[in-house]
């Protein structure tokens, strides 16, 4: 069945394949076009460098007028992701707008881990290290890093 | 509003509704803004002085819409003078989905932070031929005219759908209260949103169904009847039985009049000769402190209380009274309009006895002095004269009493006597609380 929603992610799809993104990448499940798995690679000169963490996202019919719902499935130890995986993106939520596609939405998670907005933490443990114990900050993401390896 | 400012500061009428929205209708800040910067105001709507009507264009060949990735001479799309152009369908979808989430004025054009509002003339454009979106889009602008204006409320009674217009400004909400009456008959407190309860002023309202609410005088009650074991910390009431007590809890002996351990007292069973110590004498004190308060609380809860349950009485009082005009009508052959002296004491009586029950609240935070004696006279006298006009109508006429024409004269004159009683008061409890003629407790 073809609606616009279901059009408009085979464009996304499309778009991620003909012209790749350094660092992140998707498809949707082979039998389901409205859950999409994707992997992001953590930015380099970060402590997240080298790590793979994996996503899923799914889409309802109402995309791309409203965010899919975006959620880690890697183990994070990041300020804005909540530990069951939901991350706090503005973009995601109220500054959402329908010209975002499925490269946008990893790109700025992508952007995320390398600057976090300690400002509006998900994970309280996370914010207060960034700021105020960046070694250990560091310590803990390696070990989400090695984790997202398995 | 709008007409009066358009010319004044020389925008179109679109942009000039889309400032006022902004600015919550107020005015003279828009004003102000305006006059000192023009084009950092401007910038919060997105909007130029005089946007172009909007128009929907066919595409051309460079032409791609960013949300459907459509493309190609033949699509139809809107740009508004920001110059993002999205092809129509995904427009209408677009603000769609946005009036479906109670949005109106406030939607965006849809590229990634762009500011620019899509005006209600475009809006009306891409909702063309979608019905049920329109009329829904028209609803929010009007729900978001009322909740945006200070001076408009929502009707609280339940499926009510009018909205209310309130003059007194906030800064007089705590001398008076913002009574209102809607279209449908509901007398409610513009402030609050609770039934009409002058003349008490929200403030104190909100303090005193507080203070309902936590059943906070359930504490007092136990703070002033019973005492805490000194060992286990149990609460005890004392009910009868000598000065002597075992706790239950833990076999702890004590003396409740000094609450020191019972060993030190000997055998004198029925005095307590440490009763004189400093200690035992400031934990007494504020017991009974604290049973003063109880009773206090309870004086003006019990007044407050009986005038709310007279109120509900005064409704069924109203029916029977219904049926009692019908009858008098019969036996006396007197037509409709002459029975109506009856109805009219009850809305008397009801009046009264609202503002007689808040009167109470008032009274329990007023500090007493002189002026809170003429307070309670007058109240008093209102009372009074209320309980004479319910003990009149409420009883039916009997054969050995007043004939018809003598008992309508005593309610018409009661009732007229009553009603200028209950205004004069509550003119003066408006005057005395914008002259602070009363001192009110703290908190």
């Amino acid at each position: 069945m073809s609606t616009p929603c279901r059009r408009r992610l085979m464009r996304d799809f499309k778009r991620l394949q003909n012209d790749p993104t350094e660092g992140i990448s998707g498809a949707p499940c082979p039998d389901n076009i409205m859950v999409w798995n994707a992997v992001i690679f953590g930015p380099a000169d970060t402590p997240f460098e080298d790590g793979t963490f994996k996503l899923s996202l799914t889409f309802d019919e109402s995309y791309p007028n409203k965010p899919p719902l975006v959620k880690f499935i890697s183990r994070m130890f990041h300020p804005n992701v909540y530990t069951n995986g939901e991350l706090c993106l503005d973009i995601l939520q109220n500054r959402w707008s329908p010209t975002y596609d499925v490269s946008a939405i990893l790109t700025s998670i992508q952007s995320l881990l390398h600057d976090p907005n300690s400002t509006s933490p998900a994970n309280a443990e996370a914010a207060k290290l960034y700021c105020e114990n960046r070694k250990e900050y560091s310590r803990r993401v390696r070990e989400t890093v090695e984790g997202s390896w398995e | 509003m709008v007409g009066r400012l358009e010319p004044l500061l020389a925008l179109s009428a679109e942009t000039t509704m889309l400032l006022l929205r902004c600015y919550l209708w107020k005015e003279e800040s828009l004003l102000e803004d305006f006059l000192t910067d023009q084009d950092g105001t401007l910038a919060k709507v997105g909007l130029p002085e005089h946007p172009p009507s909007p128009r929907i264009e066919t595409g051309d060949d460079t032409f791609v819409c960013e949300i459907c990735y459509c493309d190609g001479s033949d699509e139809q799309f809107l740009a508004l003078w920001c110059g993002h152009r999205f092809c129509s369908d995904c427009y209408r979808t677009y603000v769609r989905s946005k009036v479906l989430e109670s949005e109106s004025w406030r939607i965006r054009c849809p590229a990634p932070k762009c500011k620019t509002l899509v005006g209600l003339e475009p809006a009306r454009l891409v909702l063309a031929g979608d019905t049920a979106a329109l009329e829904r889009y028209e609803e929010n602008l009007t729900r978001s005219f009322v909740n945006d204006l200070s001076t408009f409320a929502w009707c609280p009674a339940p499926n009510c759908e009018y909205a209310v217009e309130c003059q007194v400004p906030r800064s007089a909400w705590t001398t008076m209260v913002p009574a209102v009456r809607c279209r449908c008959g509901k007398a409610f407190c513009f402030g609050c949103k609770l039934d009409d309860h002058s003349p008490a002023p929200c403030y104190l309202v909100e303090r005193w169904m507080q203070k309902c609410r936590n059943d906070s005088e359930t504490s007092n009650w136990i703070k002033a009847n019973t005492k805490e074991c000194i060992k286990c910390k149990s609460t005890i009431e004392k009910n009868g039985g000598c000065n002597h007590m075992t706790c239950r809890e833990c076999r702890h002996e004590f003396c409740w009049v000094c609450m020191g351990p019972w060993s030190e007292h000997g055998q004198s069973y029925y005095n307590c000769n440490r009763f004189d110590d400093d200690a035992s004498k400031n934990a007494r004190d504020s017991v009974s402190k604290s049973r003063a308060m109880l009773e206090r609380y309870l004086h003006y809860f019990t007044r407050y209380n009986n005038h709310e349950q007279s109120a509900r009485l005064a409704r069924k009082l109203l029916a029977a009274t219904e049926k009692n005009m019908e009858q008098i009508q019969r036996e006396h052959t007197l037509s409709w309009i002459e029975v109506q002296f009856l109805s009219e004491a009850i809305d008397v009586l009801s009046m009264c006895r609202s503002t007689l029950k808040w009167s109470y609240v008032l009274g329990y935070y007023m500090l007493s002095d002189n002026q809170k004696t003429i307070f309670e006279d007058n109240q008093s006298d209102l009372e009074m004269a209320t309980e004479t006009l319910n003990e009149l109508v409420e009883n039916p006429i009997s054969k050995d009493g007043p004939s018809i024409e003598e008992f309508k004269r005593l309610v018409i004159d009661k009732t007229t006597y009553v009603r200028t009683r209950w205004e004069t008061i509550l003119a003066d409890i408006v005057v005395g609380l914008q002259e602070n003629r009363w001192q009110f407790e703290t908190e």
